[in-house]
């Protein structure tokens, strides 16, 4: 049984429109939801917690139906958008007696350990943590009620690259101890160090849903320059765009036999950067 | 749902909830339009909702495991605590005033048994129109309140002018308690009901509003 499935789910908007997004998470998996600004990332998470009314398809929890059992559901899962952006005047020691009370399963000492963990100071309030902790805090939360799932909106974003490091480290023993995490992001470097599997979403529609070795063993990068380009090669590019010597652009590796240009392994930004040409 | 109201006093209640109570001391003033005193009631309401759109309140509230229609349930009963305990210690107040030796109130109707019906029903009102508004669109709690703050206004006007025009009111409704006492019971009674009728009725389409909100 996955932890969260998602069929079909549909929302129309007058410019934009999620179109069947379907994909599954699996138990104790870290999974990266990207795609460029406005690509639908937000809206998809959103949906997934009724904070947007779905136009049709359907979410399934645990196996069971959000609409059927929200209570239940958001018992066993933890939302994340950035750092805690709640109640920023409050001591975080009031946000948490508040925040405690909803949970049947909250665990104080799991609270404290972590609270020491993430060296967090409950006498602070929201405004006086870095971004970093404000996103820590709001781990706290969600591991202090035994979080099965995380869903993390852009938990990243605005982080130094040393914060960031020290967060993923912190999902992967998250994911170790079985916790399955989805969070989207457009900083494809953090999926690179810790992501089991992507999603990949374009104009609302899911353009990848895969492990993430093998999506990236889909393409390559090749380097070249214009006047060498047979017409045959030409229309095996993906995404072509001057670099700073010629032009880049993404192959797939099974076109890649035969090619006397530059070509080197793709990481996620390539692919996306080149993808989002087309 | 004493989470959700244990929520509403320690995180979202604006300080003006409670220091607005003591306003009902301006039923201690002889001569004073003393609807106004459940003006700032509904006003300190405003501020709760202003503030809960400043801090996030409802994003951090969907996160917690609650239902929506819970969410509209709390503040409606918050709101409900607050205007009722308004009430409650303006009455003293009301007594007090009503001792003077001096005649009743110039400006409008006296604070007597019949003005708090009417305040009641002023305050119903007000649920109904700011609250199926707010909850419609939480961001704007300025146009819910605007339209709130109208119908309470033109209700003010309507019934301080009508103890000075209206022979019924004048010779009945605007005089010391226990003078005609009857007829006062009769208002205070049908305010509360009508109170609770408007305001079961915002409650009831604030939640079909408020489901249907994308957030």
């Amino acid at each position: 049984m996955s932890v969260l499935a998602v069929n079909n789910l549909c929302k129309k908007y007058d410019r934009f429109e999620l179109d069947n997004v379907s994909f599954a998470l699996e138990q104790g998996t870290i999974t990266g939801f990207i795609g460029r600004n406005g690509a639908g990332k937000t809206t998809t998470l959103k949906a997934l917690l009724n904070f947007v009314h779905p136009d049709g398809g359907e979410i399934l929890f645990f196996g069971k139906s959000f609409k059927v059992s929200e209570f239940e559901i958001k018992q066993k899962i933890g939302f994340v958008a950035g750092g805690i952006n709640y109640y920023p005047k409050k001591k975080i020691k009031t946000i948490t007696a508040t925040t405690r009370r909803f949970y049947e399963k909250w665990d104080e000492q799991a609270y404290q350990h972590y609270m020491e963990r993430f060296a967090l100071d409950e006498n602070k309030t929201p405004d006086e943590l870095s971004e970093g902790m404000k996103v820590k805090y709001s781990l706290v939360l969600a591991l202090s009620h035994h979080a099965e799932l995380l869903i993390l909106d852009e938990p990243t974003s605005g982080l130094d690259p040393i914060s960031r490091d020290d967060l993923l480290d912190v999902f992967l023993g998250l994911a170790k101890d079985g916790i399955t995490i989805l969070f989207s992001t457009h900083i494809t470097s953090d999926l690179d160090k810790c992501a089991d599997n992507i999603i990949y979403i374009q104009h609302g529609k899911v353009l990848a849903d895969s492990n993430i070795e093998s999506f990236l063993a889909q393409y390559k990068v090749m380097e070249f320059s214009d006047e060498h380009l047979s017409d045959d090669l030409r229309s095996k590019l993906i995404g072509y765009k001057p670099i700073k010597h010629g032009y880049s652009a993404l192959i797939k590796s099974i076109d890649v036999n035969n090619i006397d240009e530059k070509v080197t392994d793709a990481d996620l930004e390539s692919i996306m950067i080149h993808l989002e040409k087309e | 749902m004493n989470n959700l109201l244990y929520k509403e006093f320690k995180l979202a209640m604006h300080p003006t909830s409670v220091i607005f109570l003591s306003l009902s001391a301006m039923m201690l003033i002889p001569n004073y339009p003393y609807y106004v005193t459940f003006f700032y009631t509904s006003l300190g309401i405003f501020f709760m909702c202003l503030s809960g759109r400043e801090n996030n309140d409802i994003f951090y509230t969907m996160t917690l495991p609650v239902c929506k229609k819970d969410i509209v349930k709390s503040r409606f009963l918050f709101v409900v605590m607050i205007q009722l305990a308004q009430v409650l210690t303006a009455i003293p107040f009301a007594y007090i005033r009503s001792l003077y030796d001096l005649p009743g109130n110039l400006i409008g109707i006296d604070a007597n048994t019949a003005f708090f019906g009417l305040a009641f029903l002023m305050m119903g009102f007000f649920n109904l129109v700011f609250f199926t508004n707010y909850f419609k669109n939480t961001d704007k709690v300025g146009v819910a309140f605007g339209w709130g703050s109208l119908v309470m206004t033109i209700y003010m006007i309507i019934a301080e002018t009508s103890v000075h025009v209206v022979p019924f009111m004048q010779k009945y409704l605007d005089t010391k308690d226990p003078d005609y006492i009857e007829y006062k019971l009769v208002v205070l009674v049908v305010g509360i009901l009508f109170y609770s009728v408007l305001t079961l009725g915002a409650y009831k389409k604030s939640v079909r509003s408020f489901e249907a909100l994308d957030l």
